[in-house]
This record gives C-alpha cells, sequence and structure tokens, in this order.
C-alpha cells in the first residue's frame, strides 16, 4: 500500500476505505469486534492480541486512550442518548491522596486500575469499586517538575502494570499483587527529567517520553524492554542540528515576528542549543501496527519565552513525529510553531483516523488538537498538513513578541488545547476537543540556563481583570469545519470519551461531569462531583452493564477544586 | 499476657527506640556543632519564632540543600549565610538540610484580614504559583513550603527577587518583577496565614 514517490517521501496512495478502516477501527470494524469482544473476556493477561483489537473491544478499556490509535471512541451503545438521563453513580472510591487528578482509568477483565499524583496505584473491581490492592511508588528526595504531582495512568501487558514516576523512574509492576517487579532510571531527575504520562505498549516494548520543557533537558522516546527493564532505543527529540529552514510562518500561515538575522548572528555565535534545548514528550503515542510506526507530539523549547539563546527552527519542538518502532529512527516530522516563544507546544496525544485528503482520497491520517486552538489533520504517510480547522477559541495577538513588561495574548499558554487528549467518532468524521480561553501576558527576561531549575526565560501571568471560560468543540475534521460548540462556565483540562452510543462525555473544573449529544452538542445529563473532573474519562462492561467512569480530584495548573475520587456510573434498574 | 512479659516487652521497645534514637543523633553528630550555630538564629531546630529568619523545621529537604549549595556559589546573596554556606562541604549540606527536613514546621497562628487575604489570593491566581507550590501551598522536593512561613521574611525575600539580590532562581524573579511592592505584602500575609 505503500508507494514510494519521487523525492523519497513515502504516501498512501489510492487506499480503499474499507480496508483503511479495518485498519485503523472504523465502526464497522468495531460492530464485528463487539461480538469478538465478549470473547476476550474470560483471559487472564493483556495478550497482544487483545491491545491490537481493543478499538473493537467494548469490555475492557485497554490503553490510556481506549486504542492504539488513540481515538478514544468506546463502541458499546448500552448507555446512549435516548437512556442516558438514567445514568447514575455505581460507585464511588476514595484514594490516599487528595490532589491533582489526571488519571485515564484502564479495565482489564473486570479489574481497573488508576493512579493518583504522587504515583500511587490502585487496582479495583471494576464492578464494585472495592480496592483489590494499592502500591505507592517509594519516591526519591529529589523530583522536579511543573504543573502538580500529576500521574496521568499506567499500561498493562500481559501480567504486568507500568508506571513512569515523578522521580524519573519506570516502575514493572504484577498485575495480580502491586508488587513491584523491577524498576529502571529513565533519566536523571536532578537535571529537570520527571514523568506523568502513562507509558504505550506494544510488542513487548514499554515507550515514555519525559517531562522537562520547562527545566533544559533535551528531549526523548526510550524503548525499554518489558520483561527486564533493558534500554532498547532512544528518540532524541532535539536533533544535534536543530536549526530547521527558517520558518517565518506557523502551521497555519500566520506570520511569526522572528528576527531570522538575529537569530543567524546568535547560531554563529552561541553554536546550536539542542543539549538544553527542552522538547519534552509527555503524553501517549499512536501506535500503526500496519507500518509499525509511532506518531507523537513534541512540546516546547527550553527556555519558553527567551528565544534568543536558542537559535533556529528548535527542531522538533512543537512538531508532530513520527519513528520506526523498531529502532526509534525518525521517519517524518511536521513543526507547527518554529522557534516558539509562547509555550504553545504540541501535547494532546496524536490520532490515527482514516482522512479525505483535498483531492478527495480517504488515507490514513493523524489529528492533533494544538494549543493554538486549531485541530491539525495531516497524512500519516508523511506528516505533512492537509488542512487545519477553523479556530476553536477567540484569537487575538497571536504572535505578538513577549516584552519585559508583558504583551497580553489569546491563547494563553495553557491553550486552546491542553495536554487533553481528544476523542473522535470515525462514523460521524468528528473529532471533539476541550478547550481553554485563558489570555496571558507573556513576559521575556534574559536567563542563562540555570542548571535544572526552572527556566522559562520570563514569565506567564494570568490576567486577573480577564473573564476566562472553555469550550467543547466537534470539529469536522475531513472539511475543518466547526459542527458545535458548547460554551463551559470555565478553562478545560482534562479530556474527553466518544461512544458508540452517539454521546461524548467530559467534565469541568467546577466538579460538573456532563454528557452531550455528539452529534449536536446537546446537553444530555450532569452530575455534581465534589471535585474538578479533569482527567480522562474511559468506559467498560461488567457482567452486562456499561460503565463511565472518571477520576474527580481537581487540577493544580488551573487551580480546581482537589479530590480523591474515582467515580463510576451505569444506568438505574 | 503476664506482667513479666510485660516488663520485657517494655523494655525491649524502650532500647529500640533508645537505639533508634542514638542511630539518628549519630547521623547528624557531624553538623551537630554547625546545627547549633543554625539554632541560634533560625530557632531551635529550625523553629524560627523571629519574622526575619525562615523556618526550617519542615521544610523541604532538597530545596534547603540547594538554597546552601547557591549560597556558597554566590547565587544567593547573604552577608549572614554566605561566609556559613562557604565553609561547608556537600555531604554536611545534605545532613543538615536533611536534619531541618524531618523537624515538624511550628506552630506560627499569623493572621489576615479579609480584604489582604482577596488580594493576597488574586497574585497567587495571577502567578499560577500553586502550580509550582502545590494546592496547599507546602511545596515539594526542590519547591519550597510558603504556607505559614514568617511574613516578614517572605516579603523579604520576594523583594530580594524583584530587586534583582537574589538570583538563584530566574523564573521566579521575573514572575515577581511584574507584581508591585503592595502585592508581594499582600502575598506574604495571605500565605503566613494560609490555612486548608
Amino acid at each position: 500500500m505503500l508507494k514510494q514517490k519521487e523525492g523519497g517521501r513515502a504516501t498512501f496512495v489510492k487506499v480503499g476505505l474499507a480496508s483503511l478502516m479495518m485498519a485503523i477501527g472504523s465502526s464497522a470494524f468495531a460492530d464485528e469486534e463487539i461480538e469478538r469482544g465478549t470473547l476476550f473476556g474470560d483471559m487472564q493477561t493483556v495478550t497482544q492480541d487483545m491491545l491490537d483489537k481493543s478499538a473493537g473491544d467494548s469490555n475492557n478499556f485497554l490503553h490510556t486512550n481506549g486504542n492504539y490509535e488513540q481515538t478514544r471512541f468506546y463502541p458499546a451503545e448500552q448507555i446512549n442518548t435516548d437512556n442516558v438521563h438514567n445514568l447514575e453513580k455505581a460507585w464511588t472510591f476514595k484514594m490516599d491522596v487528595v490532589d491533582s487528578l489526571e488519571t485515564s482509568p484502564i479495565v482489564v477483565n473486570g479489574t481497573m486500575y488508576v493512579t493518583s499524583s504522587f504515583n500511587h496505584v490502585y487496582a479495583l473491581d471494576a464492578k464494585t469499586g472495592k480496592a483489590k490492592w494499592h502500591y505507592q511508588h517509594e519516591m526519591g528526595p529529589i523530583t522536579t517538575y511543573c504543573c502538580g504531582p500529576n500521574n496521568r495512568g499506567v499500561a498493562a501487558y500481559e501480567d504486568m502494570l507500568f508506571m513512569g514516576t515523578l522521580d524519573a523512574k519506570l516502575v514493572a509492576l504484577d498485575a495480580k499483587t502491586g508488587k513491584k517487579v523491577w524498576e529502571t532510571e529513565i533519566a536523571d531527575p536532578e537535571l529537570g527529567y520527571s514523568e506523568t504520562m502513562a507509558p504505550t505498549i506494544v510488542n513487548g516494548k514499554v515507550l515514555i517520553g519525559t517531562n522537562g520543557g520547562e527545566y533544559g533537558i533535551r528531549g526523548f522516546v526510550k524503548a525499554f524492554d518489558a520483561k527486564t527493564g533493558k534500554l532498547l532505543w532512544t528518540f532524541n527529540s532535539i536533533p544535534e542540528n536543530s536549526v530547521g529552514v527558517w520558518a517565518e510562518n506557523d502551521a497555519t500561515g500566520l506570520y511569526m515576528h522572528r528576527d531570522i538575522k538575529a537569530e543567524k548572528a546568535a547560531l554563529k555565535k552561541l553554536g546550536d542549543p539542542y543539549k538544553t534545548l527542552g522538547g519534552g514528550v509527555w503524553q501517549n503515542m499512536a501506535i500503526d501496527r500496519d507500518s509499525n510506526r509511532a506518531y507523537f507530539v513534541v512540546g516546547n523549547p527550553s527556555p519558553d519565552l527567551y528565544g534568543a539563546i536558542r537559535p533556529g527552527d528548535n527542531l522538533y519542538t512543537n512538531s508532530l513525529v513520527s519513528v520506526d518502532l523498531e529502532t526509534g529512527e525518525k521517519i517524518c516530522h511536521f513543526q507547527y510553531i518554529a522557534h516558539d516563544v509562547w509555550d504553545l507546544d504540541a501535547v494532546s496525544p496524536p490520532i490515527l483516523v482514516p482522512v479525505t485528503n483535498d483531492d478527495g482520497q480517504t488515507v490514513k491520517g493523524v489529528l492533533h488538537g494544538g494549543k493554538t486552538g486549531y485541530v491539525y489533520v495531516h497524512d500519516a504517510g508523511d506528516c505533512s498538513l492537509i488542512r487545519h480547522s477553523e479556530p476553536m477559541v477567540m484569537q487575538r495577538d497571536r504572535w505578538v513578541l513577549p516584552t519585559k513588561e508583558g504583551a497580553s495574548m489569546l491563547p494563553g499558554a495553557n491553550g486552546g488545547v491542553e495536554w487533553s487528549p481528544m476523542a473522535t467518532d470515525p462514523g460521524q468524521g468528528l473529532a471533539f476537543a476541550i478547550n481553554l480561553h485563558q489570555p496571558m501576558t507573556y513576559h521575556v527576561e534574559e536567563t542563562p540556563y540555570p542548571d535544572g531549575k526552572l527556566w522559562l526565560g520570563g514569565a506567564f501571568k494570568v490576567i486577573p481583570t480577564e473573564e476566562q471560560w472553555g469550550n467543547v468543540t466537534a470539529v469536522d475534521y475531513n472539511t475543518g469545519k466547526i459542527k458545535w460548540k458548547v460554551k463551559t462556565q470555565h478553562p478545560m483540562i482534562g479530556g474527553i470519551l466518544a461512544t458508540g452510543g452517539g454521546l461524548v462525555f467530559t467534565g469541568e473544573g467546577n466538579g460538573l461531569f456532563k454528557a452531550y449529544n455528539s452529534s449536536t452538542g446537546e446537553l444530555m445529563w450532569q452530575d455534581q462531583t465534589n471535585a474538578g473532573v479533569n482527567a480522562p474519562p474511559s468506559s467498560y462492561n461488567v457482567a452486562g452493564d456499561q460503565f463511565i467512569v472518571v477520576g474527580s480530584g481537581g487540577n493544580a495548573q488551573l487551580d480546581y477544586k482537589r479530590g480523591n475520587e474515582i467515580i463510576a456510573y451505569k444506568l438505574a434498574k | 499476657m503476664r506482667y513479666s512479659n510485660f516488663k520485657h516487652l517494655i523494655l525491649i521497645t524502650t532500647l529500640l527506640f533508645t537505639g533508634y534514637a542514638v542511630a539518628e543523633e549519630d547521623k547528624y553528630s557531624p553538623v551537630r556543632e554547625k546545627l547549633e550555630t543554625c539554632f541560634a538564629c533560625h530557632g531551635q531546630n529550625g523553629a524560627s519564632s523571629m519574622g526575619a529568619f525562615p523556618i526550617l523545621a519542615g521544610q523541604e529537604f532538597y530545596y534547603m540543600y540547594v538554597q546552601l549549595k547557591d549560597m556558597k556559589k554566590g547565587l544567593r546573596e547573604s552577608a549572614v549565610m554566605g561566609p556559613i554556606a562557604a565553609s561547608l562541604e556537600k555531604s554536611e549540606m545534605k545532613l543538615m538540610a536533611e536534619f531541618f527536613s524531618k523537624q515538624a514546621w511550628p506552630e506560627t497562628n499569623y493572621t489576615v484580614e479579609a480584604e489582604q487575604a482577596t488580594a493576597g489570593k488574586r497574585v497567587v491566581g495571577a502567578g499560577q504559583c500553586v502550580a509550582c507550590h502545590l494546592g496547599d501551598l507546602r511545596g515539594n522536593s526542590r519547591v519550597p513550603r510558603l504556607a505559614n512561613q514568617h511574613p516578614d521574611y517572605l516579603l523579604a525575600t520576594m523583594l530580594d527577587f524583584k530587586n534583582g539580590v537574589r538570583k538563584n532562581s530566574p523564573a521566579v524573579a521575573t514572575l515577581l518583577k511584574t507584581f508591585s511592592e503592595q502585592e508581594l505584602k499582600d502575598v506574604s500575609d495571605y500565605l503566613s496565614s494560609y490555612s486548608e
């Protein structure tokens, strides 16, 4: 199916829609797999076959974002637009730590695995919420992280679980007992490395990136052997030549006011800044099992606001990158914002779906929700941009350069779309994103590398006198048009889930957890919880009942009310 | 349980705890004399009761270790602490920081007027302080506890950041330069009186 074009760029041509859908999780494929999914239910361990077929598995929720394609589309339709008003709490589990809660629950054969801040892991009976075991990571004395002591979940493979920790370790646990099997250091926390993302696992390789874009790290994705913890390969998200093409416009074509003459002079004087250029990869990668490739997005350059010290495009910061899963070698990349000085990094996990290109052909596509507030649509073959959506949030003075006194701009440094994963409904061709409207002032100050300390090269400030809000937006990714948009009381962070029942579920900082009609945006149901709902929801089936589960524990970054609850909902009998 | 057995249990428990205390004592004996020097200003075991001297008891280990290193390097200038830190080896800094981090944070009982608390809270929101200092403003690892620290010290050190005297956390310095002295006063008072 892959055809080499002149110039060596590989692209998908004349690919049949049906075969693509089979490959990456269409609704037709899902229907078939729902039947087969019930057969998986007796399996006691997570096999590669189960992981591969997770897009159609209506019993389990095996990946952080539902499946390797990261669609966050759960095919079951027991809970649907007709009956969602009957949704009620089935159980609530209280964790030990009351702090920022960003976990993505995964569910394996009736057992749920969730994490809390400071790297606690719990195994719960998914039907009752009763704890089976609890693991607390023994944290080292040195941790370096911004934005809360978060953890976004574990990955499951065979009879093991894998978690990254705040002190930059990778820990493997026995899934049945919670006992530690092995632990290895991913990177040195004293230099600014830490882990909050859930790992991704494929073919016995545990894939994980790193935080640290605010500390002058050199970002990476690493692959570890699941059995032993041995490092298999490292992809440095910052190449030794990070200069690029001196791009003047961003991915939407907007001029970015770069002083390229000054940057070239600085490059001559300072050399390539790659060693401390940041570029964390701090959310999960999408996996294409057919081509054996991973797709991930790379975060902001360091220091965030002071660009003069890091001349060039700062590759591959703020980019979509695809690598070969066997070797970690780069296959292609696309940079959204060259030489970013606004911390508008790429972080929301990319999604693999069939998309229509400009020639009307259906090709394997990649979606990414940007902090800019746009959804970007790529050709998965060569990472090229097919289109971007209409802006989902107000744009005001975008790319005004930071000043000492502070320059006001929308979006603020939290987005647009923050780390929050999007969801899609492939049948409707819609991507669902949650957004922030949070104006900020951007201040710049000359700052040399401070040896692993917070390195912003300035400051971001929320403007207290300006109103903030959020929205939930549905984008037709085959046209780029916004289909519907719903305003929310507060800026949104956490994630969203779409289901075969024609619904999307997402929570808010005020503690409301809501279901919308995925076709229209109509509010169908809501529940008031005790803390901010700022974590991605999941869904699963046990003994014939479909559940929706979400964490209610607030958020450090936006200072939403903290809590410690995992809440599961099902239909009233 | 028979009385004699109970006596034995008490004896064993006492020995165990005494042994533990001795072991802890021994651990810090290389820096005991230097700790006594610290107590003169920072109070017994770091529980300072004088507003100009920060509470060290219960402060984050790694934060205090980094501060001592920075004072030795001159990144954090202090006429008093500079020469003291200059005389310390890294191993001594670690032990001293560990000692203070293991003490209990003392009661301070500062209060603040509602209006000033609101103003202070606004500064915390605008600066997104909780993103690093966490929701209870008690810090973690390399980020210090601010809650219930002495307001005089908080204001003085924030002004040092603002005025370029304290250079060892450039991101904080830039942020604090964007606030007025009154705002820093408000937030100092708010933080010192913080309660969940």
